[in-house]
């Protein structure tokens, strides 16, 4: 990624930031050879897609209930703007031209090299303990070392699982975090979901390595609709990392996911994500935890892709001293409007939960962090503490900051904080005074700005983020 | 108006930008019960006289006219390259940015380059107009360029009534107005409305200040509604203290329209029994290097409820402006319920929003100092809820709002008026 100085109309020299270099991801294949079924949503689609993977019973009245109630709900009227998606146009199943795979080897070369370009074999071999990966509406490949199979893990595809031991387990958690009533496109989720992951991680077991998903949407004007099932028993731990990208086509995409989270007693997850789709994706994405007992979730978010996006991932504190914790970036550029942030319910006695965000916005892009924080009664002796800073890099972008607290709880902490601003002068003067030119200041800052957030992302996803915001920067910013 | 008819204002005090309706949070909803007698339940002293409505509206349009001089409406050329450039990002960004139906309807009201639509009220343009039509005659409080002017205006609130005043204020250049105003009822009353719907216009470099003070008794519902207009380098000062009624709704928006302008909001709360509480306020800057500042400060005890919205709104090309807003909420027992929203919008990367907030209880050091002076915690709890009161007695600046202040401090803590016997009439 380079920057360039532009010079504006009143003559400032300003230092462009360019979005991120997508021709890592901006590549496809032509997908002649997978199966799709019509554009649109109809109750005989919903059967089909159920026919087959060979559901239960139980799941197809589930998908036909949720269809059901997604033609009964209206669109969410706060956000921003859906018109561009039209649930007619979208191809909510693509079957790819292979079955899951647990050897790289076996897989189609077009899709392999796909998964090759984005390194998900090296990070494989290098440092993950299990890898699976989604292209287009199914899995494809999916391995775990042996080692964390040994441990009595199970990492599969939900499908798979849904034929085996863990059938009543599933269908006993499966939407209750996120019902289908929930929101509009939580019963979208509902009726079409297909491939995702099933994890369960013992009473005790700690995993050192992560798991990682990997989701890939290459099929043009299609959806996906991944579901996520993740139980992690009493006094466990678990980092599962979650990666996401699409080439960009002139159709709208969508992704509606669901994850759901459910973490034991004393037990911890950290969940780290990059939404990293392209510019012509609808990602209204949905993703829930709930924390047992001094149980722990840990949320790493970053937000760079996506036209629309709406991403709230939500912290249900359930046990007494359950803790939370969310860290998010977002960054909005040319043509998008990104509305991110979290939701946090303490709802047990002395929970804790902290939210830090941030938040950069260019070339006319839209930024919002809006969030929710709930004190139930329960929740004597909890604490929360919130804090978003959003960084504007020119004026004809936008960031907005839609925080609300909802407390019925009196002895409770609550505390919330938030800036918007750009560089101030003030402290590319400090710095210059230091010895530093006004770059070196200013590409300081912006550094120190995201500091916090790519620090607790995965290494190469930190790399990433750090190329993104490339600080060879001239003149000011802003 | 003989009588009122039964009415419901849906979304009446919204925010600009809404968020999760499961929230309950983007509005509120206040009804008029049929039958209410209209009373003339309004006192107004100094310079104040009634009729005089349209000398808003015609300030507001010589300010329309200079605010068009200094900002000329694009040329053609300049609409067409500009449509041509928001062509080219339609096709580069797959149909342009979506936006939402705040950032749209945002967009509309600044292309639309009209002062008197910009000149919002905080609990909404519908219940506003509805307030004027009830109070009927509009009392103007007017200064001319460089006097000064001064008003009080009493709100009496009876059984069975809607009481409402509507005030108009016209501070021209370098003026200075003062306004007080009480809106008041004595003790437990059948079901009843009092309020009062105020339009400030703050000419060039003229100072308002406005302090409102509630006293009303249970039974009684309060409509409390501004709607402020700034020029260059005016500042408005609002202090609205909130002690009594059932249901209070109070809403404030403010057009920050000329460089340097200032506007600041000081609001005390105190929340009791089962009493609502519900703020609205919106200020927006559009010129440079104008300031905001809005600090609320509230006890909540009992089974009371309390909502607050506070946008700030940093329109493009306000550059070097600032907002913040601030907000302590003390909830003093455990069937409570708070509601806090502060919003900040942007649309200018050089200016500086920020806001906090901290909701909670009286803090562990805070009670074991008070306890190592031999007050319980139920005594301590006590103590901040009749500090909001006493507080607000010391800062009434009429005789008229400090009797009001102490009769109610009396009905809720027995004694109270002790503190303050030359008040109590």
């Amino acid at each position: 990624m380079a920057n360039d100085v532009i010079i504006t109309a009143s003559g400032k020299r300003r230092t462009q930031v360019d979005d991120i270099d997508r021709s890592l991801y901006d590549f496809r294949y032509e997908d002649a050879d997978a199966e799709r079924l019509e554009a649109g949503l109809t109750p005989d689609i919903v059967r089909e897609i159920s026919e087959r993977k060979d559901e239960p019973e139980w799941m197809l009245e589930h998908r036909l209930r949720s269809l059901e109630v997604f033609n009964s709900i209206a669109m969410s009227d706060w956000g921003p703007s859906i018109e561009g998606l039209d649930m007619d146009n979208i191809v909510t199943y693509v079957k790819p031209n292979t079955d899951q795979k647990s050897d790289w080897e076996s897989v189609p070369d077009n899709i392999k090299d796909t998964f090759d370009r984005l390194g998900i074999p090296q990070a494989e071999r290098s440092y993950l303990a299990g890898v699976g990966a989604q292209y287009d509406s199914e899995l494809v490949y999916h391995s775990m070392q042996e080692s964390a199979s040994k441990m009595g893990i199970v990492y599969s595809g939900i499908e798979e699982a849904l034929h085996g031991e863990y059938a009543e387990l599933i269908r006993e958690k499966f939407m209750t975090l996120i019902p289908p009533t929930d929101h509009k496109f939580a019963a979208l989720h509902g009726a079409v979901w297909s491939g995702g992951s099933f994890v369960y991680v013992p009473r005790g077991v700690k995993l050192d390595f992560p798991l990682q998903s990997y989701f890939r949407l290459n099929a043009k004007g299609a959806g996906q609709f991944e579901h996520t099932l993740i139980i992690v028993e009493d006094d466990a731990d678990l980092h599962f990392i979650e990666g996401c990208s699409a080439p960009k086509y002139n159709v709208a995409n969508l992704h509606a996911g669901a994850v759901e989270l459910f973490i034991g007693k004393r037990a911890h997850l950290r969940y780290s994500t990059i939404e990293n789709w392209s510019k012509n994706m609808y990602n209204l994405n949905t993703k829930r935890a709930r924390c047992d007992e001094e149980g722990e979730i840990e949320w790493i978010s970053g937000s760079f892709g996506s036209h629309v996006g709406y991403l709230y991932p939500m912290s249900i504190l359930a046990g007494r001293k359950a803790r939370a914790s969310f860290t998010g970036i977002t960054f909005a550029g040319r043509g998008q409007n990104l509305d991110t942030g979290c939701k946090v319910v303490l709802a047990a006695p002395d929970t804790a939960a902290s939210v830090e965000t941030k938040g950069i916005s260019k070339d006319g892009g839209i930024q919002t962090f809006r969030s929710s924080v709930v004190a139930t009664p329960a929740a004597s002796g909890s604490k929360c503490t919130v804090s978003c800073q959003s960084l504007m890099l020119d004026d004809r972008s936008r960031s907005d900051t839609i925080p609300a607290m909802d407390i019925r709880c009196k002895n409770v902490d609550i505390g919330h904080e938030a800036t918007i601003g750009r560089i101030g002068d003030d402290k590319v003067f400090y710095l210059m005074s230091r010895g530093m030119s006004e770059e070196e200041a200013r590409a300081m800052i912006v550094n120190g700005f995201a500091e916090p957030i790519s620090k607790e992302l995965p290494l190469e996803y930190a790399v990433e983020m750090n190329n993104l915001i490339k600080l060879e920067m001239e003149g000011a910013i802003g | 108006m003989m009588g009122t008819q039964a009415q419901t204002f849906e979304r009446a005090s919204a925010m600009p930008a809404a968020t999760w309706r499961f929230l309950g949070a983007n509005d509120a909803q206040i009804e008029i019960p049929a039958g209410l007698s209209i009373q003339a339940g309004v006192k107004a002293e100094g310079n104040v006289r009634a009729g005089g409505a349209d000398a808003l509206d015609r300030a507001l349009a010589d300010a329309q006219a200079a605010w068009e001089a200094a900002h000329p409406a694009p040329t053609a050329a300049e609409e067409a390259e500009r449509a041509a450039y928001l062509a080219a990002e339609a096709d580069a960004t797959y149909g342009g940015t979506a936006l939402s139906a705040y950032q749209s309807g945002a967009d509309a009201l600044e292309g639309a380059r009209s002062l008197a639509k910009a000149f919002e009220h905080g609990v909404g343009n519908e219940v506003a107009a509805y307030l004027r039509d009830v109070a009927g005659d509009c009392l103007l409080v007017k200064a001319e360029n460089g006097q000064a002017a001064s008003a009080e205006v009493v709100v009496e609130a009876a059984s069975q009534a809607i009481s409402v005043a509507a005030i108009d204020v016209v501070a021209e250049q370098g003026s200075t107005v003062d306004l007080s105003i009480v809106v008041d009822g004595p003790g437990a009353q059948p079901a009843g409305i009092a309020g009062t719907t105020v339009r400030i216009f703050a000419g060039e470099g003229a100072r308002v200040n406005v302090a409102r003070t509630q006293t009303l008794g249970e039974g009684h519902a309060d409509i409390d509604d501004m709607a402020l207009f700034a020029a260059e380098g005016a500042h408005i000062g609002v202090r609205q203290t909130v002690l009594g009624a059932s249901k209070s709704f109070t809403g404030l928006a403010g057009d920050l329209r000329g460089d340097f302008a200032h506007v600041s909001i000081d609001t005390r709360y105190l929340g009791m029994g089962d009493q609502e509480r519900d703020f609205n306020y919106a200020l927006r800057h559009h010129g440079r290097k104008t300031e905001s500042v809005m600090q609320a400060n509230g006890v909540l005890a009992g089974e009371s409820s309390k909502t607050l919205r506070g946008t700030i709104d940093l329109v493009r090309g306000c550059k070097g402006a600032e907002g913040s807003e601030n907000e302590t909420v003390l909830l003093v027992d455990e069937g409570v319920h708070n509601k806090t929203v502060p919003v900040i919008l942007c649309n200018e990367d050089d200016v500086a929003g920020n806001h906090g907030a901290t909701i909670g209880h009286i803090r562990n050091e805070q009670l074991f100092y008070l306890a190592s002076r031999g007050l319980s915690q139920a005594a301590a709890e006590a103590m901040f809820a009749s500090a909001i009161v006493e507080q607000a007695a010391l800062d009434a600046d009429t005789s008229a709002a400090r009797s009001a202040v102490v009769r109610l401090g009396e009905r809720v803590a027995p004694g109270f008026a002790g503190l303050f016997e030359e008040e109590v009439g």
